[in-house]
């Protein structure tokens, strides 16, 4: 899990990309992103956050995985649906998971 | 709008953007909890916010660190979630072309979507990075302070073993989506992705099954758009 020298290296690169990728159209000379990149760049965040969600939640191992993580997660994105709110969300499903894991299930 | 420069306009940036800290404070102690639980120590965990200072991406790298996956896919991961911020600092550079390299190197450090969406009208209208700067500073204390009490929290619970730590990346990530779903080009999106997400995750080896569905996801919302399924212009993807 943890790499040999630590994650500092990675932490490094991930600053450079991010940094680049704010700065370089703020001191560039440059104009405006061709229109066509900026248009599909509009849905990277919905197919982004999908993409996360869905393996992580149904097959968190690389397998499809029920029982009581599963349940615990839909409550909590339920929870999450009417209230919008991310720690509400977090505490709503880990609690249903320690719930659900106290009484056996 | 009272659109002062220098000092005043930093100080309104900064404390009119007190109230989004409820928000991005506790997403700092989830990040850090998350990172934690990955395998990160503490000092990495907090090096992280200090230097990358970008919660999606964050976010994402602790659950590629937790998925054992490889730099490459982690640093193209980050590229890929990141790749919005051209597009905001693209937008705000025109009328900030008068002040000095510098300023606007500095100031491009704390353009995230939340100093981005506080400052933009500013900006454009020529009052130039203070404000912005101020709004992005505040972000920046917000998250680093979230981070700092996660740390602290996660080592309280050091070793309490899989208490389901790990449902905080999805149920995060869903509540970030919710926004994006009444539009239907992001929801066709965000439906190809998933589906792709989770193909990829049971037959492909190794973690390119998020940039694969990420990529489809992003090209499937694209398509539906282009062929009229909704007006570009209404579309809340836009916004």
């Amino acid at each position: 899990m943890t790499p040999a020298g630590g994650h500092w290296p990675i932490i490094a690169g991930m600053a450079a990309i991010t940094y680049a990728l704010r700065a370089v159209p703020m001191i560039a000379p440059w104009g405006r992103i061709d229109a066509r990149i900026e248009q599909r760049l509009r849905y990277l965040p919905p197919a982004l956050f999908a993409a996360l969600i869905v393996p992580s939640l149904l097959a968190p191992a690389g397998t499809l995985q029920g029982g009581v993580r599963l349940w615990a997660g839909f409550f909590g994105m339920a929870v999450g649906w009417r209230t919008r709110s991310i720690p509400v969300t977090i505490l709503a499903g880990l609690g249903t998971f320690a719930l659900l894991r106290w009484l056996g299930a | 709008m009272n659109d002062r420069e220098g000092a005043g306009g930093f100080r309104d940036g900064f404390v009119q953007t007190l109230p989004l800290w409820t928000g991005v404070a506790p997403f700092g102690a989830a990040y850090a909890l998350a990172a934690r639980a990955a395998g990160l120590d503490a000092a990495e965990t907090a090096g992280m916010s200090l230097l990358v200072y970008a919660g999606s991406a964050q976010f994402a790298a602790a659950a590629l660190f937790a998925g054992g996956a490889g730099p490459l896919a982690i640093l193209l991961t980050t590229f890929i979630v990141n790749a919005r911020h051209i597009l905001m600092s693209a937008s705000l550079a025109p009328p900030l072309r008068r002040y000095s390299p510098l300023l606007r190197a500095g100031a491009a450090f704390v353009v995230v979507d939340e100093s981005y969406a506080m400052s933009v009208r500013r900006v454009l209208a020529g009052s130039g990075p203070a404000y912005l700067v101020g709004s992005g500073v505040s972000l920046y204390v917000a998250w680093l302070s979230g981070t700092t009490a996660g740390i602290a929290v996660a080592l309280g619970v050091a070793g309490l073993g899989p208490i389901g730590l790990d449902l905080v990346f999805p149920l995060s990530f869903f509540v970030l989506l919710i926004p994006y779903l009444n539009a239907p080009p992001a929801l066709i999106a965000a439906v190809v992705a998933g589906g792709l997400g989770l193909g990829g995750r049971l037959l492909l080896p190794g973690p390119w099954y998020l940039l694969l569905a990420a990529i489809g996801g992003m090209l499937a919302g694209d398509a539906a758009a282009s062929r009229g399924l909704v007006p570009r212009k209404r579309d809340a993807a836009t916004e």
